[in-house]
């Protein structure tokens, strides 16, 4: 499929997602701003952790807040677009990829891009309020900070599709998906200063947590093209291990021949 | 195994079902173990670095302590029985018509089944971050501590079963409980200690949370497993003891409230 018309398909299932939520439309706006109060509610252990210790190894509460902005944006993009990232491990291992199989469109982003979380726009809001909240809201680093989360998405989307992907070898991933899911969130979340060792190793590379908070939130405050070319390598190399892992998987795929009705 | 009393016989079957069903994938259990190390390892870089900027001891509480208590504290956390989201798909989906005609009592079926889901989790997620933070650092601060945990560990279950059991039964009411899930969780977080012991509040919000019931379900089974002899123990308990009652009273009204209000339809 070219890429106009992969857009264009994409473009097509994003509509559908949207009028479909909006039939529920209060259920949908009670997610968004749930979630939305959600994020500010988990922020206060930062709060409390800084009346009380007032620094990290050179990191404030305006410093993490950025990063759980950045990180919060990411994560919202990455749901609201591609919402069945973070049930892919359960999609494949009770068979419902047979439906994304029997139609004439690529399966992979087909079955992601299905389901949206509307929740996931409520992070999305919460990322660009913090944004405001921290004093840095010129276009130059409302575009750094969208470029980022955007990228920390794609870093989040391949890496999750990759563990998600092992259910075709492992039968049932989806407590690992959750967990590696949660890994990401918290030590993304988490002031990188903190980490140091093989931890800041292990953060750039078996669990690439920095790609989605620490690295995309230093383009707004201390942009560098050279952290902006790793971002955007690390985003390519995590999608196309994801692709290249979930169609290999497909070899090994097995239907559980179960009677789905789609409305 | 003979079970004195009959009528629970069927509630060990559902257990024990329950129990081997969440034994079928075991790797993917395994990821909970996962899940908790990784924590322990975040916790262990945060407070490292907090402590070489605040000295050895904060509020009483040194790195070992407050790796220990995380630890605990987690355990509860990834344990906890997921009853609200399953009741409140139950009520959605028209299932729960099935469940309520079954020749069980509703809520002691589900007090069941969660024990034998979660049984396994209880053991791996306290054996992983036991291990954890023992290679984190060292050994548990009191042995008294982990006896008391033999203790703790049930109430704090049960408390969390009696919160999530309610916001499940909400579903009779309201037509979709995810938000006060949310809630819930991220009151269990912050105000509950997980993510910081309460040890570090400022002392009016220190005061006021403890009495709250998400602190009597991970504060103090963490608290007592580092300090079991501390300054404030038997009140730890005393509250927690009294939420069980006050809880457990509140789901029984709620269950009833919500039998009156169900209409099922179809047959």
């Amino acid at each position: 499929m070219s890429w106009a018309r992969g857009a264009r398909f994409l473009l097509a299932v994003w509509r559908a997602n949207l009028l479909s939520a909006m039939e529920y439309r209060v259920s949908f706006l009670a997610q968004v701003a749930g979630m939305f109060l959600n994020d500010a509610a988990l922020f206060g252990f930062w709060t409390i952790y800084f009346q009380r210790f007032h620094e990290v190894r050179g990191w404030r509460l305006a410093d993490v807040l950025l990063l759980f902005g950045t990180v919060a944006a990411g994560f919202g993009c990455a749901t609201y677009l591609f919402g069945n990232v973070l049930r892919l491990a359960t999609v494949i291992a009770e068979g419902e990829l047979d439906y994304y199989l029997s139609l004439p469109r690529p399966a992979l982003l087909h079955a992601l891009a299905s389901r949206s979380v509307p929740s996931g726009l409520g992070d999305l809001l919460f990322g660009f309020a913090t944004l405001a909240a921290v004093g840095a809201a010129t276009p130059g680093e409302a575009a750094r900070f969208a470029l980022g989360a955007a990228l920390g998405a794609a870093v989040f989307v391949g890496f999750l599709v990759v563990v998600g992907s092992l259910s075709f070898w492992i039968g049932d991933a989806t407590l690992l998906s959750g967990a590696v899911t949660q890994g990401m969130i918290m030590f993304s979340t988490y002031p990188f200063a903190v980490f140091d060792g093989w931890t800041r190793l292990l953060l750039f590379s078996l669990l690439p947590a920095a790609f989605v908070g620490a690295v995309p939130a230093s383009l707004v405050r201390s942009f560098t093209w050279q952290s902006l070319g790793e971002l955007g390598l690390a985003a390519a190399l995590s999608l196309a291990a994801g692709t290249a892992l979930f169609q290999r998987g497909l070899a090994r795929y097995q239907s559980g021949s179960a009677m789905q009705a789609r409305v | 195994m003979a079970v004195p009393w009959a009528p629970a016989r069927k509630y060990v079957a559902v257990s024990r079902i329950q129990l081997r069903a969440s034994l079928v994938y075991p790797l993917d259990a395994a990821g909970r173990a996962i899940s908790i190390v990784l924590f322990v390892v975040v916790f262990l870089n945060l407070w490292r670095a907090t402590y070489q900027g605040a000295g050895r001891s904060v509020a009483g509480l040194g790195l070992r302590d407050v790796v220990w208590y995380l630890a605990v504290a987690e355990v509860v956390m990834l344990s906890q029985p997921r009853t609200a989201a399953l009741l409140a798909q139950s009520v959605k989906d028209g299932s729960i018509a099935y469940q309520l005609a079954r020749p069980y009592r509703f809520l002691l079926f589900h007090l069941a089944a969660r024990l034998g889901d979660t049984l396994p989790l209880v053991m791996l997620t306290l054996a992983a971050g036991g291990a954890a933070a023992w290679l984190a650092v060292g050994a548990p601060p009191t042995w008294w501590g982990v006896a008391l945990l033999a203790v703790e560990l049930p109430m704090a279950w049960l408390l969390n079963f009696l919160m999530s059991t309610a916001i499940g039964l909400l579903a009779f009411s309201v037509e979709d409980t995810t938000a006060f899930e949310w809630i819930y969780n991220k009151l269990m977080l912050v105000v509950g200690g997980v993510l910081i012991p309460l040890d570090f509040f400022p002392g009016w919000l220190r005061g006021a949370a403890t009495l709250l019931p998400f602190a009597s379900a991970t504060y103090t089974p963490a608290h007592l497993f580092v300090r079991p002899g501390g300054q404030g123990a038997l009140e730890l308990l005393a509250v927690q003891a009294a939420w069980i009652v006050v809880l457990g009273s509140a789901l029984w009204a709620l269950y009833r409230r919500g039998m009156r209000r169900l209409v099922v339809n179809g047959g």
